[in-house]
């Protein structure tokens, strides 16, 4: 007779210790954000200003890199990922695969992905078509796209960013960059590295571009190049316009629900801007 | 080793390191001022050839940097990952006839209770994207032997960054039904089911598969294998056959629904001293998957599989082929026995629910069936399976799994009895 019920005896023992997790709730430990570097400062806005006008809740943000965040939310040790790509099939497989679900995609700000440039650079703009040819190692000298006769030095992020990621997919199509590219470990560190180096080129989000020049962008020779602007990202007439996400495994609940709906509100959007990024609408 | 030592050097080397942040950003021009305080340090020494040297200095630097670089672009290609599972079992058994679980089950043991490991896999992948991946993986499990599983390379169409077609070749899972190429890292329950152990032991074969998605909603796959497969206790390695063992399958992928069918038409080969019997080796599967998700708990999902077809019958086989003895040593048909009645029509399935906890916790229960030939009684295999499931850190789990199985055996009174067969697992699993 015991033997009988001994199965659903211990499967009524992950109930018992759910109920006290339930217990313990997101109070204790508080709400994880764990992904994209390129978020990380917005991210750490949003919490600060969060925390201080809701006393007693608790967001803890750290960054690693988009790959990095989607890889913790599969995992199960982030509650939030913040993403600046969209989330691969491969990713929402594996989440399926241990949880049942593929998460829950929420848009939280925009984003222009800026190319930078030295300051010193007469190089106002290029089209896709010629950056795409710059990182895959095809043109090596700025005299190619109207600038000096010197080498381009070409700086890129590592490959769990998001910013890589993205700028792969749609810049490169998914090929390989140059094997010339320095590979950075932040988007600070391409500004850092390009604004030293009268040669340089490098990308990453638009909030960052200080102490570089951002290169104007058309989608093909002969089009108009516009900068990232609040304006142009706001109508996509910047080509390297993206979403800055969110994604949770399940439908946002609790104090991850009270959180995600201050972010998409007036007041985290207009956080949002004052950082340096772009509104949603 | 040279390769790692000038990854490290390029960590230590690289100049803008560990700044994810414009906080840090302050510490690099640190660094970048110290760089540039050193013709002042050399001012005092009275050499006017600092700056020059300085320039070259950075210039020998970045020549070596960007040597480094290619190297460590060819270490992020190699991916290492794994997992092990260690298992105690206890098995009700009242006498020594629970055989340790899993395909092929090996091992007899002495008792019913043991430790063991029942997998411990290591896996490589060299990913050449756009182009192309190469996949390696051994294991040193339940058998006690190391055993190449998976060795295969894909090639991958390039235009897109999500391959939408791919052509692999080599040793890979069997792409049939939905349950054979499930990681058993993934795998709710410790085994999979009755009738996947019985008709793909081993789950992989040598072949060709190619393999399609098209507009992210459908996806086709046609394979081409030798139809043993590598479980195969006949012919592990080598195909008897000239023709090889086609199969393919279509799969809707809806979301929240998602479903298949596949079919598989081959040959299998009885082997006789003299010519062998070749007999029809087919099967017709459908599966169906449907996740949905309850506030507060989570993710789950509600799984289903049937198979039916005609495969080697080992009864059939044990009944009517008399094997090699110390004073006959050949392999014969038995007087009388038909060849045909080697193969017989089989049926088989289960149906399964999977339910997360939190982030934390999960559980599982399948009931599983498998009927050999669908033409006599007493021959089938019936199973129920419930495990529960505690994650640690994400990369660590706990299982507790308890399993039922039903079959009839004579009683030598012209009854049936289910034996004492349950089994109790209690298995860590960690992964890399």
């Amino acid at each position: 007779m015991l033997k009988r019920h001994l199965p659903f005896l211990f499967l009524a023992v992950p109930l018992i210790l759910l109920a006290g997790e339930a217990g313990e709730s997101h109070a204790a430990r508080g709400v994880t954000i764990k992904g994209s570097d390129t978020m990380v400062i917005l991210a750490q806005r949003w919490a600060e200003t969060y925390m201080k006008e809701n006393r007693g809740k608790i967001v803890q943000v750290t960054g690693g890199g988009s790959g990095t965040g989607i890889a913790a939310l599969i995992n199960g040790t982030t509650d939030i990922c913040m993403s600046s790509r969209a989330m691969k099939p491969a990713e929402k497989t594996k989440l399926r695969d241990r949880f049942q679900t593929t998460g829950v995609e929420i848009p939280v700000a925009k984003d222009g992905l800026a190319v930078y440039v030295h300051a010193s650079n007469p190089v106002k703009s290029i089209d896709l078509g010629q950056l795409r040819r710059i990182y895959l190692g095809e043109i090596t000298n700025w005299k190619d796209v109207g600038g000096p006769d010197e080498p381009i030095t070409l700086y890129s992020r590592e490959n769990s960013s998001g910013t890589y990621v993205h700028f792969k997919d749609v810049i490169l199509g998914g090929k390989d960059f140059s094997q010339r590219a320095q590979t950075l470990p932040g988007t600070a560190a391409v500004v850092n590295a390009v604004a030293k180096d009268p040669n340089g080129i490098g990308y990453g989000g638009a909030a960052y571009a200080k102490g570089v020049k951002d290169l104007a962008l058309s989608f093909a020779a002969g089009k108009p190049a516009v900068l990232p602007t609040a304006a142009t990202v706001a109508d996509g007439s910047y080509p390297l316009t993206r979403h800055l996400f969110f994604y949770v495994r399940n439908k946002p609940a609790g104090d991850v629900k009270l959180f995600v709906d201050w972010v998409v509100s007036p007041a985290g959007q207009a956080l949002a801007t004052k950082v340096g990024y772009f509104p949603l609408n | 080793m040279r390769i790692v030592l000038a990854a490290l050097l390029l960590i230590l080397a690289h100049p803008a390191l560990a700044q994810d942040a414009p906080a840090s950003a302050a510490d690099s021009t640190a660094v970048a001022d110290s760089v540039e305080a050193v013709p002042d340090l050399d001012l005092e020494t009275g050499n006017d050839d600092t700056d020059v040297d300085v320039s070259g200095k950075v210039e020998g630097m970045d020549e070596q940097l960007q040597v480094l670089q290619g190297e460590v672009d060819k270490l992020r290609k190699v991916k290492f990952s794994g997992y092990l599972q260690a298992r105690y079992e206890i098995s009700e058994g009242d006498a020594d006839t629970v055989r340790v679980t899993g395909s092929p089950a090996t091992i007899t043991p002495a008792n019913v209770e043991r430790f063991y490991l029942r997998r411990a896999r290591f896996k490589l992948t060299y990913d050449h994207a756009p182009w192309s991946q190469l996949v390696l993986q051994i294991d040193a499990g339940s058998d006690r032997q190391v055993r190449m599983l998976d060795g295969y390379l894909a090639l991958l169409e390039p235009r897109t960054p999500e391959p939408r077609h791919q052509l692999w070749i080599g040793q890979f899972n069997v792409p049939f039904g939905y349950e054979i190429e499930r990681s058993s890292s993934l795998r709710e329950l410790p085994e999979r089911s009755r009738m996947e152990n019985i008709l793909f032991p081993g789950e992989r074969d040598r072949g060709i598969k190619a393999q399609s998605t098209w507009a992210s909603r459908v996806e086709t796959v046609v394979s081409v294998i030798n139809g043993g497969g590598i479980g195969s206790p006949e012919f592990p390695t080598t195909d008897p056959t000239r023709g090889k063992d086609v199969l393919g399958r279509v799969r809707g992928l809806f979301g929240t629904f998602d479903a298949a069918v596949s079919g598989y038409v081959g040959n299998a080969t009885v082997p006789l001293t003299g010519p062998d019997i070749e007999l029809d080796r087919t099967r017709f599967g459908l599966d169906a998957q449907a996740y949905y998700e309850l506030p507060r708990l989570g993710g789950g999902t509600l799984r289903g599989e049937w198979w039916t077809g005609h495969n080697l019958n080992a009864d059939s086989i044990a009944a009517n082929v008399v094997r090699p003895s110390a004073t006959n040593p050949v392999t014969l048909l038995r007087d009388g026995a038909n060849p045909n009645s080697l193969a017989t029509d089989f049926q088989g399935g289960y149906v399964m629910w999977v339910q997360n906890l939190g982030a934390t916790f999960q559980a599982a229960a399948r009931y599983d069936w498998y009927d050999a030939n669908v033409d006599v009684e007493h021959d089938q295999y019936d199973r129920w399976n419930v495990a529960a499931h505690w994650f640690y850190q994400g990369l660590t789990r706990f299982t507790v799994s308890y399993e039922a199985p039903k079959t009839d055996r004579a009683d030598g009174a012209g009854g049936w009895v289910d034996p004492h067969d349950n089994l109790w697992t209690f298995q860590f699993q960690h992964t890399f």
